[in-house]
């Protein structure tokens, strides 16, 4: 009896400091909910959720606005997805491809090449924009309509941290099981589709979450290479209103925020336990 | 074995590093170097045109671009007056590209890097002096003389935009520092006038103190701000500019005057300690609950801010523009400056147009569209529409005109350097939070200040 009660005070307690703690991280998330329905004085004169005078005009600001039929909030999801889609399926494809080779077969150079791919993962992004640019505008790709400037790049695996991410992976996928494959007469490329690939299924997921994401969010990318604004994509159009000088409406950018994170949050929850399964197995495997 | 591995990849990654450095250094090099070619030859035969006459041309298709940054309000302003303009010149279509503020000057100063700007471009002041020193990024608009009214600026404004002796932007607009009152507040104080003094400022605190609380404030001001008023103050005291011929006038005990004098306002409650307002935990004034509700009832802020520190108030019936305070006999001292201006690049293939577009912005029919959405036009002939088309913000033009009317020092273009004026860790924040904060004396303060002004200069 004494026992079970005891234990009964410390479930309590461990449930009382998990949810505290837990509302205490989702609040923000659920205050920003709740920040899209009030005018400017509300937002910064307290830290409740609940609203004293609700009001729909963010929401209403936030599909209506057009800038004289340029850009809406549709035309902006539309460019959005039209350059992240590549980008995530060229990203997985050229990653693996790439991962495969280091990890699988033995050539002249290897250990070296690696290093040297590791080593961009030091590479600040900033040290690169201006002769990536320069580069970029020799092709004649500034301002292209088909967004070439921020996928092609993924064609050449050059996402190091996924490739890293793949050769961890498929290092504790065990060689027996290729050989087995040779055996019954798999070339390295039937190996790599019909074996390897089914098998790093969870990483793989967690490449095309990453980059799906990273994508979503990038801002600096299409700020200096897409120039038309009926091209810009969700995260310009969402900041184009805020200007610092004569202020904005919060409310507006907010429910933007919340609308242009809905489809990011559906692909997560959908992909969420392959997801989990893939970042957790790679860390206890690599 | 493994040792000669380890050794070989940490080679390896600093050779990237480096390469990745050098490359960037390198090529950026390269194309400057290249553009300053391209420029010596465009300008011989700008030289040779300068003397004839500059014809827009009406009949043949003409594409243009422009760039600018903004909020909701400017592009709409923009968007409105290039159709105007495309309906006046019906061969000529101008595409436009804007965006917030945010990234804004990467992106355009790696397209510049490039040689990629738009044509016409809206550029901040500091622009000129940091990617166009030598002049190779934007045309001399004198040559352009007969296209752009030029006469419709002042001296002084134009005086601003020249650089390597080239004028390489109109001035769009002027702005400067001014107080604006809650009077509200004032008046639940016990005074009624605007303060014009410093006793002014001094008795108020006391009247504050006593009759509303602790919490209440005449004014409040950030780090930057203090910064700016304490030259008000210096140059207002000492009659000379803070900067000139690219070193600081001013010596450290001067410096140490200026800090007591910010310290005196601390003191008697004028202003509330950057401790207590870095507590209240809000990055700008307007956003703070005491602005909101009145019990910091001065700012001394941008003319062009205006409605935004009026439309936080809860209760706004009470805000007023104050007027410029005088520190001293020497001068009047106080801060103005080139808020924007608008310069055609010289990858522009079609100068004269990009000029004539120039023109009918902020000298022409365009001025009465744009308003004062870039703030107050600094071309007479541009205020004059804006104001005769009702587009100018009474409020923002009452200080504006307050500001530029009382002015008489000129603003060192390093001022607003980010190594200086950064919010988390540039000199001014060093220095006047850590003398608020007492872990600095007045004469260590004023040390590291005079160092880091100094540092930044001489970078130059």
């Amino acid at each position: 009896m004494k026992i079970s009660t005891a234990h009964k005070i410390g479930r309590f307690f461990q449930y009382f400091v998990l949810i505290l703690v837990g509302i205490i991280m989702i609040y923000p998330l659920v205050w920003m909910v709740g920040a899209t329905f009030k005018t400017n004085a509300e937002i910064f004169s307290g830290i409740g959720f609940i609203t004293k005078n609700p009001t729909l005009q963010g929401y209403i600001d936030a599909v209506t606005q057009n800038y004289g039929g340029d850009i809406s909030i549709w035309k902006a999801f539309v460019n959005t997805y039209s350059f992240v889609l590549p980008k995530v399926i060229f990203t997985v494809i050229s990653s693996v491809i790439a991962a495969y080779g280091f990890s699988r077969f033995q050539f002249k150079g290897r250990d070296f090449l690696f290093g040297i791919m590791i080593s961009t993962l030091f590479l600040p992004q900033v040290v690169l924009n201006v002769p990536q640019y320069l580069m970029y505008n020799t092709f004649g790709w500034i301002n292209s309509p088909l967004y070439l400037p921020l996928w092609v790049p993924t064609l050449f695996a050059t996402e190091t941290y996924f490739v890293y991410q793949l050769v961890q992976f498929m290092r504790s996928i065990p060689h027996d099981l290729d050989e087995a494959a040779a055996i019954d007469g798999c070339g390295p490329v039937k190996i790599l589709y019909k074996i390897i690939c089914p098998m790093l299924s969870p990483s793989l997921v967690a490449c095309a979450l990453f980059q799906f994401m990273w994508s979503c969010n990038d801002y600096m990318g299409p700020l200096l290479y897409v120039q038309t604004p009926s091209k810009y994509p969700m995260s310009i159009f969402v900041k184009l209103s805020m200007d610092a000088d004569n202020g904005f409406n919060w409310n507006r950018i907010l429910a933007l925020s919340l609308i242009s994170i809905i489809p990011q949050l559906v692909v997560f929850f959908c992909a969420q336990d392959a997801f989990i399964d893939g970042i957790s197995a790679g860390a206890v495997k690599g | 074995m493994k040792k000669a591995i380890s050794l070989a990849l940490a080679g390896a990654m600093t050779a990237t590093l480096l390469a990745g450095c050098g490359g960037a250094a390198s090529s950026s090099a390269a194309t400057s170097e290249a553009a300053s070619t391209a420029e010596s030859t465009a300008a011989s035969t700008e030289e040779a045109t300068a003397s004839e006459a500059h014809e827009i041309n009406t009949t043949d298709p003409i594409e243009l671009t422009i760039s600018w940054w903004g909020g909701d309000s400017r592009h709409e302003a923009y968007q409105k007056a290039l159709e105007a303009f495309q309906a006046k010149y019906p061969n000529i279509k101008v595409s436009a590209t804007y965006g917030a503020w945010s990234g804004w000057e990467e992106a355009q100063s790696t397209a510049l890097a490039a040689n990629q700007g738009a044509d016409v471009m809206q550029v901040n002041w500091n622009w000129l002096y940091q990617y166009s020193p030598t002049g190779e990024k934007f045309v001399d608009l004198r040559d352009y003389s007969d296209v752009i009214d030029l006469t419709q600026w002042t001296d002084a404004a134009k005086d601003a935009c020249i650089v390597a002796d080239s004028l390489q932007a109109v001035p769009i607009s002027m702005t400067g520092r001014i107080f604006y009152w809650n009077m509200n507040t004032f008046k639940e104080a016990g005074i009624e006038e605007v303060p014009t003094t410093y006793d002014d400022l001094i008795a108020a605190g006391k009247a504050f103190q006593e009759k509303l609380g602790d919490d209440y404030y005449p004014l409040a001001i950030g780090q930057y701000d203090r910064m700016i008023l304490m030259t008000f103050y210096l140059e207002s005291k000492y009659g000379k500019a803070w900067v000139e011929n690219n070193e600081c006038q001013y010596t450290e005990e001067e410096i140490v005057d200026g800090l007591n004098f910010i310290q005196s306002l601390e003191d008697n409650h004028v202003i509330p300690t950057r401790p207590s307002m870095i507590a209240a935990g809000f990055d700008s004034i307007d956003k703070s609950q005491e602005w909101i509700d009145g019990k910091y009832a001065g700012i001394f802020e941008w003319d062009s801010s205006a409605n935004k520190y009026q439309g936080a108030l809860a209760d706004n019936s009470g805000f007023t523009v104050g007027e410029e305070i005088k520190f001293g006999d020497k001068a009047n001292g106080g801060f103005s400056k080139v808020s924007m201006g608008m310069a055609i690049t010289t990858s522009c293939q079609h100068p004269v147009e990009a000029a004539a577009l120039i023109d009918f912005l902020w000298n022409g029919e365009g001025a009465a569209i744009m308003g004062s959405e870039c703030g107050i036009p600094a071309s007479a002939a541009g205020l004059a529409a804006a104001q005769a088309a009702d587009a100018v913000k009474p409020l923002v033009l009452e200080a504006n005109t307050k500001v530029l009317a009382f002015v008489d020092m000129p603003l060192d273009p390093y001022f607003e350097s980010s190594k200086l004026k950064d919010t988390t860790d540039g000199v001014y924040t060093d220095v006047f939070d850590g003398y608020s904060y007492g872990e600095y004396t007045a004469e260590e303060a004023a040390e590291i200040l005079l160092d880091g002004v100094s540092e930044v200069l001489a970078a130059v």
